[in-house]
């Protein structure tokens, strides 16, 4: 359980979080989303205590983070991959993080099983790739099989076996009533990954709540449907309350209708339907209508320069 | 990494976090980094190297004057030490490394992130330097004094090793290091950038007494001198002296006690005040600022 009342960070005259209040519950996958810039790194560190707070407070199982006996058993978190000394081999790197909470090396050896890592865990971890560096992240916070985890964009750098494998561990931690609360730029890997989500937009929240009400919210599903007979069908279907746009000759997108009703007022009229496809909303269309106006950086230099 | 399973645990695998572990944790980090090893063992040589090479071609012939037996002893513990300054360079880029190193490559936010209460890393790394650099400066001076003693021997100077005094000098040079590598060390945990760092310990330590003594040579001033006779490197001397009034270098002159620095545990003291300073404000940023 994580718990954050009026967390503020100010750098000089730049509000990087603004005030937010949330909880991260126990026994679900909280997913943290925002774009580029919105505060979710600051926001991780400071629950981390790496960050000081400039105003509010933040609490992991009750008590802020640097305050529990055995901190590394309350938080695992990965959130920079590259926080490795590069001349340290992996297995020392593990050990030495393990000795501050006398966790015993085979208990090291278990993560550096369990992430994959036992081929290199005596290389050097200079020679690392960004998903090696991963991996050892991700052992690291395993270490101290802790009761919450905090993960920074975790499948960064991950082969697909490997984002198929953090997807399971974090669905099935979760699952033992662990906290588990990630961020990832990865909208379709977030949408199969979090049951509940939090938006972060310039220090704000945009959105928290469960995945299927974000998805369900961003817009009211809509429903394709292909006929011969647009003319026909366009005024009975407004009639019954919906909203029409076209966008072939013979197909119109309909919203504010079932497709069974739909369906339903097209048989009444003896209009043949060629095509009738319910349209759900992605995780990345709710993401993109709910942080359009948040947007820190955006990509519109890009297209200025594409037109030259 | 295939879809393996959490093993089910049932006691838990981490243990309170104690001052024990952090001092095992900052070992383990010291000992798997080749930069502490080879630091550690140029010290080694150098002591041992310099120590011989210039035990081999010291003597009192040619010299006018008899050397009293103090002289003698003077001369050995010289010639032992010959590369104390060479080793305070050493420890102080050892000390620097070892904390800048961890801001440098982002291991620090790992370090704080196990030990969020932050200033026991601080002293836990200070406790494992200070024994290291220790125990290697002693067991530097431990190979040079038997090598040392038999080729002063060969040059007609013979040194009574049953003087309490020659051995305290060696412990004033053992000390001497330890200190400057913590001052160091502190310097490097208050700048957080180990180029940075090392410029300003090797400022502290080899620049400021030079560029004192030049401008004390042109423009003599009290002040200033109080001031140069408080630097670490002229502490460190005053440490590591050997308590004599006939100086091996010129028997015929009285040396005089014109400073007001001249007990070795002076110069102990005024290191250590050096060393307490500087930890604290370490100590004190690294508990307000951000990783």
């Amino acid at each position: 359980m994580i718990q954050a009342r009026s967390l503020t960070k100010r750098y000089g005259a730049k509000t990087a979080v603004d005030g937010v209040d949330f909880t991260v519950r126990p026994g679900v996958v909280t997913g943290f989303l925002g774009p580029n810039g919105a505060g979710k790194s600051t926001t991780m560190r400071m629950i981390m205590n790496l960050d000081r707070p400039s105003g509010g407070s933040v609490t992991v199982n009750g008590k802020p983070y640097a305050q529990h006996r055995a901190p590394v058993r309350q938080v695992g978190a990965l959130l920079d991959a590259k926080a490795v000394h590069p001349g340290r081999t992996a297995r020392n790197h593990l050990l030495a993080i393990a000795a501050t909470h006398r966790i015993p090396p085979s208990r090291v050896d278990e993560v550096i099983e369990l992430t994959g890592l036992e081929s290199v865990a005596r290389t050097r971890v200079g020679g690392f790739s960004l998903g090696m560096s991963q991996r050892l992240g991700l052992a690291v916070a395993l270490l101290g099989d802790p009761a919450t985890l905090i993960l920074d964009e975790p499948v960064n750098g991950l082969d697909p076996d490997g984002v198929v494998w953090v997807r399971l561990l974090a669905r099935q931690l979760a699952a033992e009533g662990r906290t588990v609360f990630l961020s990832s730029h990865l909208m379709s890997e977030m949408a199969q990954t979090a049951d509940h989500v939090l938006i972060l937009g310039r220090g704000r929240i945009v959105a928290d709540a469960p995945m299927s009400e974000i998805v369900a919210g961003a817009g009211s599903a809509s429903v394709q449907v292909r006929t011969p007979h647009i003319a026909r069908l366009v005024p009975l279907l407004e009639a019954d309350g919906a909203t029409v746009s076209g966008a072939e000759p013979d197909l119109v997108s309909v919203t504010g209708l079932a497709a069974p009703r739909i369906a339903e007022i097209a048989a009444g009229a003896g209009v043949v339907v060629h095509e009738l496809t319910p349209v759900t909303r992605s995780l990345e269309e709710a993401y993109m209508a709910l942080t359009r106006d948040d947007v820190e950086y955006r990509a519109e230099r890009i297209a200025v320069e594409a037109n030259r | 990494m295939t879809t393996a399973t959490m093993p089910q645990e049932i006691t838990p695998v981490a243990r309170d976090l104690g001052f024990a572990g952090i001092i095992r944790s900052e070992w383990i980090k010291l000992r798997s980094v080749r930069s502490t090893w080879w630091s550690l063992a140029i010290l080694l040589a150098l002591t041992v190297g310099l120590g011989a090479q210039v035990s081999s071609s010291l003597s009192f012939q040619g010299v006018a004057g008899v050397p009293t037996q103090d002289a003698v002893q003077d001369l050995a513990v010289y010639a032992v030490m010959v590369s104390t300054d060479f080793g305070a360079l050493i420890v102080g880029v050892l000390g620097v490394i070892v904390i800048a190193g961890e801001y440098g490559t982002g291991m620090i936010r790992s370090t704080l992130t196990a030990v969020p209460m932050r200033v026991p890393v601080l002293f836990a790394k200070a406790l494992v330097l200070a024994a290291a650099i220790f125990v290697v400066s002693a067991v530097a001076f431990a190979v040079t004094v038997p090598i040392s003693v038999g080729l002063l021997a060969g040059n007609g100077v013979a040194v009574r090793l049953d003087d309490p005094q020659y051995w305290l000098a060696l412990l004033g040079g053992t000390g001497y290091l330890v200190l400057v590598g913590l001052i160091a060390f502190s310097i490097g945990a208050v700048l957080r950038n180990t180029a940075g760092g090392i410029a300003v310990a090797l400022a502290l330590l080899l620049a400021a007494p030079v560029a004192l003594g030049l401008v004390l040579g042109l423009t003599p001033s009290t002040w200033l001198e109080t001031v140069s006779t408080l630097l670490p490197s002229l502490a460190g001397t005053v440490l590591y002296s050997y308590p004599t009034t006939q100086s091996w270098v010129n028997l015929s002159t009285v040396t005089a006690d014109d400073g007001w620095l001249t007990e070795p545990w002076q110069g102990a003291l005024v290191l250590i005040v050096w060393v307490v300073v500087l930890f604290t404000a370490a100590a004190v940023l690294l508990r307000r600022r951000d990783a």
